[in-house]
């Protein structure tokens, strides 16, 4: 599953796995699954490795980028639990990526773009999941705009737990809020200040001398 | 000055202060000869009120057969999904794609293997379980996300089991809410007797869970010499997966739950009916029974004594507790105010479910709809902190069996009230016979927790597990109760159990028992006063001007 490079990839995903599981494709297409090939590893959704973008004229570049995802790509932040191992990439515009997608838990993990154009990508959504430990490779065409793309899965709570990322088209248009160790967050926590005596005299000190200050320019002006 | 004049003033001075203490305003003031007018909270506007019934899947509701698996007819409002009964009968690996795709269920969810004994059933069960968290909290706002409100405007944070699923957890991506198949209670699980079962437990969540089989027939390790008791020391970490082995040599209503912290993750709503069904030929159980409530594909064992099966789970929540997962993103913030500031002995139940709902939604799903001279079976278990009282209305029902054990027929008790202590179970037999005791005839008959918090959603009545043993000719078309609509318009509101809305403010009555408004204080009360400190006022600062110039 993992070399194919033909136009026809799609096609013959589908067909093998349609094959595989003696069951008929065709049906899931009527049920607003378009462009879905799901085997007993996951699911690749919407993959789109040829066709361009209607304001692309060209693919500029290519780019493979491999995505870790998994429990222990958190524990460089504070207060996450699920991560990707890196939170940002930056394409050109026009670009395609081939995305390998590896997760490295024993539990389910999601790879998803949402914000894509709705006539290449239902639902404007490009999406692989993975049931448990595996790897699954699948490319999509980026437009031209100038764009922030949301990267995360959708697992309840893993996105909120820090499994989120960003992908930028041309810089992008700024960070999305709570990207671990990018962006802070809307609706940050409270955590108690440490207030240790070293820091109450340092205080205590300012205060004083900030209330002297009026006395001394009085002093100073006396002839 | 003169004396005189000087006591003149003083006098004054104090008339002045008199006046103005006498008049001084109040918050709170009785009313004289005309109290206040009744204000109408109950807002004109609907935002705040719900359709009874949505009536999404009315293709749901009648009997039909998908994959070869019979499915028995729902009635109520918010059926199970017939595809996925069908899934939950013959695994995800039996049926085709166009089946699978009609459910939320990943590929691996449930795999049904080998007919070992050759009686026409699969005798291997895997089962995947995933931990959910509903109205959690979010870093990137002040909302919740994967919501299940429990009524209208209630969305305590819950953790629930869920069979393993596919896709969006959200209903779309510009969606806070949950899809239906994540929901409270946790899953009725089914097996039958002598199966081998392997159930999965894939930890999503953030913190450490467990599955501990109570009551359930387990060996103390699993084949691989692992933990199989699922207690706090074999906890399964985040993204982790362990899996429980067992071969239940004796059937009957049993529970599963998580065992770290078990206080608390109890309460949070890690707790289902596990269910192992007698060994027949031809008997394929149906595995997941999502939301519990009615099982539209019963065991042959029911079939045989009883016209329709429900699963009735009775769940209790704490908001103290609940809130936590709400006010918190940070594990270890969860973590700590959960296990160490929280405390159980401090704990009171605020919300009261029947099927992971409270009343007016109980009356979507957690119906139990006959018709007469039925024979219908009830699995109850207590999941609450606090024992339950369950009463019916109009009926007698008789016990069967205790914590899966069956009880000889002839000490068999029929009563109208079945106390339940936490975590036990009672299957009940109820019938529908027109004959004064069991039945006493047709009926929107409530049924209920008799202790008296039961019946509220944070001390609202009516709410809480409150819900209907309906006989059918008496439902409409959407499974809702007929000749109830005055009801039904009040209680589907989140303005209601928000406790904004005055209760009887209908009809004759809306100036009677509406809100009763502000009272107008006397303006000459205002006057006075007024005057008085003006006055007082204005003397003083003469006095300081005069005492300056001199």
């Amino acid at each position: 599953m993992q070399n194919h490079t033909r136009p026809n990839y799609t096609m013959n995903l589908i067909l093998i796995i349609s094959l595989l599981l003696a069951t008929h494709l065709a049906n899931a297409e009527g049920h607003h699954h378009t462009g879905m090939v799901m085997d007993e590893k996951g699911m690749i959704m919407n993959a789109n490795p040829d066709k361009l973008p209607r304001d692309c004229t060209q693919l500029s570049e290519t780019v493979d980028i491999t995505i870790h995802a998994g429990q222990q790509h958190a524990t460089k932040f504070n207060g996450k639990m699920f991560a990707f191992d890196n939170q940002e990439w930056n394409v050109k515009p026009c670009a395609k990526i081939n995305i390998t997608f590896i997760n490295d838990d024993q539990i389910r993990h999601q790879l998803m773009i949402h914000g894509l154009p709705g006539y290449l990508y239902p639902d404007g959504m490009f999406h692989l999941e993975l049931n448990g430990a595996g790897k699954l490779q699948a490319s999509l065409i980026l437009p031209s705009q100038k764009k922030t793309y949301l990267v995360h899965c959708e697992l309840p709570q893993h996105m909120e737990k820090g499994m989120k990322a960003q992908l930028k088209v041309d810089g992008g248009d700024g960070d999305l809020p709570s990207i671990p160790g990018i962006s802070a967050a809307v609706n940050a926590d409270d955590y108690p200040v440490d207030w240790t005596q070293t820091n109450l005299a340092i205080l205590l000190l300012c205060v004083l001398a900030g209330s002297a200050l009026p006395f001394l320019i009085l002093k100073l002006r006396q002839p | 000055m003169t004396k005189q004049r000087l006591i003149i003033l003083l006098v004054f001075i104090i008339a002045l202060t008199a006046a103005a203490l006498q008049f001084l305003p109040k918050t709170r003031q009785s009313a004289g000869i005309s109290p206040p007018a009744t204000v109408f909270t109950h807002s004109e506007e609907t935002s705040s009120v719900e359709k009874p019934c949505s009536n999404e899947h009315p293709d749901w509701r009648p009997a039909q057969t998908i994959e070869g698996v019979d499915i028995a007819p729902a009635l109520a409002c918010e059926p199970d999904n017939p595809y996925e009964v069908a899934t939950s009968v013959k695994g995800t690996n039996n049926v085709s794609m166009m089946t699978l795709m009609q459910t939320d269920l990943a590929q691996d969810a449930l795999i049904l293997g080998e007919d070992v004994d050759k009686d026409g059933d699969p005798d291997e069960i895997h089962i995947k379980l995933e931990v959910v968290e509903l109205n959690g909290s979010s870093p990137d706002g002040e909302f919740l996300i994967n919501t299940y409100p429990i009524a209208p405007g209630i969305q305590p944070g819950l953790w629930v089991y869920a069979p393993k699923s596919r896709g969006m957890a959200l209903k779309n991506f510009n969606s806070v809410v949950a899809i239906p198949m994540l929901r409270a209670p946790s899953p009725t699980i089914r097996v039958e007797q002598g199966d081998k079962v392997f159930i999965t437990l894939e930890n999503t969540h953030y913190l450490p869970h467990t599955i501990h089989l109570h009551g359930v027939d387990h060996a103390f390790h699993n084949s691989k010499g692992e933990d199989n008791d699922g207690t706090e020391e074999h906890a399964v970490f985040p993204g982790k997966s362990h899996t429980y082995e067992i071969q239940p040599r004796h059937a009957g209503t049993m529970l599963y739950h998580c065992h770290v912290q078990t206080a608390q993750h109890f309460m949070m709503g890690l707790h289902g009916l596990f269910v192992v069904e007698e060994n027949h030929p031809n008997n394929w159980v149906q595995t997941f029974n999502v939301g519990a409530g009615l099982v539209r594909h019963p065991s042959v064992g029911v079939k045989n004594t009883y016209s329709q099966e429900y699963d009735l789970v009775y769940q209790s929540i704490d908001k103290k507790l609940s809130q936590i997962i709400q006010n918190a993103n940070d594990p270890r913030l969860v973590a700590q105010r959960m296990s160490r500031d929280y405390n159980m002995t401090e704990s009171f139940e605020n919300y009261f479910l029947l099927n992971g709902h409270s009343f007016p939604y109980t009356l979507r799903d957690g119906m139990i709809t006959v018709s007469d001279n039925e024979n219908v079976k009830l699995r109850i278990a207590n999941v609450q902190r606090s024992p339950v009282a369950i009463h019916f209305h109009g009926h007698k029902a008789t016990i069967t069996a205790y914590d899966g054990m069956d009880k000889p027929e002839a000490s068999r008790i029929t009563r109208d009230v079945f106390d339940i202590a936490p975590a036990q179970r009672i299957d009940l037999h109820l019938s529908t016979q027109n004959n004064g005791v069991n039945s006493y005839g047709p009926g929107l008959w409530m049924f209920h927790d008799h202790v008296a918090t039961g019946t509220t959603s944070d001390g609202m009545e009516p709410g809480g597990n409150m819900a209907i043993l309906a006989y059918k000719q008496l439902l409409d078309e959407q499974g809702m109760p007929t000749m109830h609509d005055d009801l039904l318009n009040e209680v589907f509101s989140k303005d209601y159990y928000a406790k904004k809305q005055a209760l009887w403010a209908q009809g004759d009555f809306k100036h009677l028992l509406g809100d009763a408004g502000l009272i107008i204080p006397p303006y000459w009360q205002i006057i006075v006063f007024g005057l008085a400190v003006g006055l007082l006022i204005g003397l003083a600062l003469v006095f300081t001007l005069k005492r300056k110039q001199a």
